[in-house]
């Protein structure tokens, strides 16, 4: 009994560890709670990417907003073929508090060239493997696009999804949190 | 993250008794909500190395043979595939790829894919006997379910044979992080 003690309180203290070595990984203050569903955004919130002009852009700057971040890329064929919803969606829901936010994980000139040829009307940022780590930060687990993350009013992840949204799913999560 | 079993089934059920009782239950509720987020993000997919599975072997001083596994309900692109060879020198000729797939892509056109078992042919040149060389191989695919990987980096170190002495043993690869995009 003593030694399956021990060896709970190892798993214990490896998940804490774990833990603790994940918050630092991906910059936060402290331990990470373990599950990035209904938890504070922290990890995406404080994240700033530049933009296809090289500008940084914060995340912080939508708080308050229903932010709809979707990783992708060019190369992902899934990513663009949902993308042409989300500008829909961004004209539909846009004066009702929503933002969307692409995190590109691809080099800028095919993303900026997209994006013209799409008429995206919402900003995407560009990220490099780094936005494959912390798209794993938040559930992401094995690692593939598209993978998208929707932060409520109140800075909570509210749902976070990897493959395809339908856009009847996607118009039933926003009308509920905007 | 599919340790869960096997983590509480260590668990002694006095522990639930004692004092550390509310720590213990704080891990494993923590462990399970990560497993079960992670879980709940999406269908049940593999990482890209377990979805492309790489092994190589050297069949002679001058020819590598690669080999893709896909596993089923994935695929890889043939014209994202790209092969190298270090030291630099050593030079790897042209790869002989097989025909696969031609595929219908929507954004992409018409494309070819890998589905299953993909051996691929390296010439080497420049190379001897009992050199070790590393094979890398760039590779990109996507699942069926509608996602797709970035594209992936790996290495396979090879020990090439002396001539005449058959094939060295298949080598599986490591994977590295991929820092760029193409």
């Amino acid at each position: 009994m003593i030694v399956s003690r021990h060896a709970w309180w190892i798993g214990a203290v490896a998940v804490a560890v774990v833990a603790l070595a994940l918050g630092i990984w991906f910059g936060q203050p402290g331990p990470v709670d373990p599950s990035p569903v209904a938890q504070p955004a922290t990890a995406i919130l404080g994240v700033t990417l530049p933009d296809p002009e090289g500008q940084d852009q914060a995340l912080a700057q939508w708080k308050g907003k229903v932010l709809v971040v979707n990783f992708w890329a060019t190369w992902c064929a899934p990513c663009r073929e949902e993308m042409p919803m989300f500008v829909r969606l961004q004209s539909a829901h846009g004066a009702k508090g929503v933002q969307f936010v692409g995190i590109a994980v691809d080099n800028v000139d095919k993303v900026r060239q997209f994006a013209s040829d799409l008429k995206l009307n919402y900003p995407t940022l560009i990220g490099g493997y780094g936005a494959m780590e912390l798209s794993k930060s938040l559930g992401n687990t094995i690692m593939a696009l598209p993978f998208t993350v929707i932060v409520d009013r109140n800075g909570r992840v509210a749902h976070t999804q990897l493959g395809p949204l339908k856009e009847d799913q996607l118009n039933a999560i926003l009308g509920n949190l905007s | 993250m599919r340790c869960s079993p096997t983590f509480n089934g260590s668990t002694p059920r006095r522990a639930r008794n004692d004092r550390r009782g509310g720590a213990a239950r704080f891990a494993a509720a923590a462990w399970l909500a990560w497993a079960g987020a992670a879980g709940a993000a999406g269908p049940a997919l593999l990482p890209a190395e377990q979805a492309f599975r790489l092994s190589a072997r050297a069949l002679d001083p001058q020819t590598l043979e690669v080999r893709f596994n896909v596993a089923d309900g994935y695929y890889l692109y043939r014209d994202k595939l790209r092969f190298g060879v270090e030291p630099a020198t050593v030079k790897a000729g042209a790869p002989v790829l097989p025909p696969g797939k031609l595929h219908e892509d929507e954004f992409f056109g018409k494309v070819t894919t890998y589905r299953g078992l993909a051996v691929i042919r390296l010439g080497i040149a420049s190379a001897r006997a009992g050199q070790q060389v590393t094979l890398v191989v760039d590779s990109q695919g996507c699942a069926d379910a509608g996602v797709c990987y970035p594209p992936q980096l790996q290495k396979v170190a090879l020990t090439l044979p002396a001539a005449g002495a058959g094939a060295t043993p298949a080598v599986e690869a490591a994977t590295a992080k991929k820092p760029y995009f193409p």
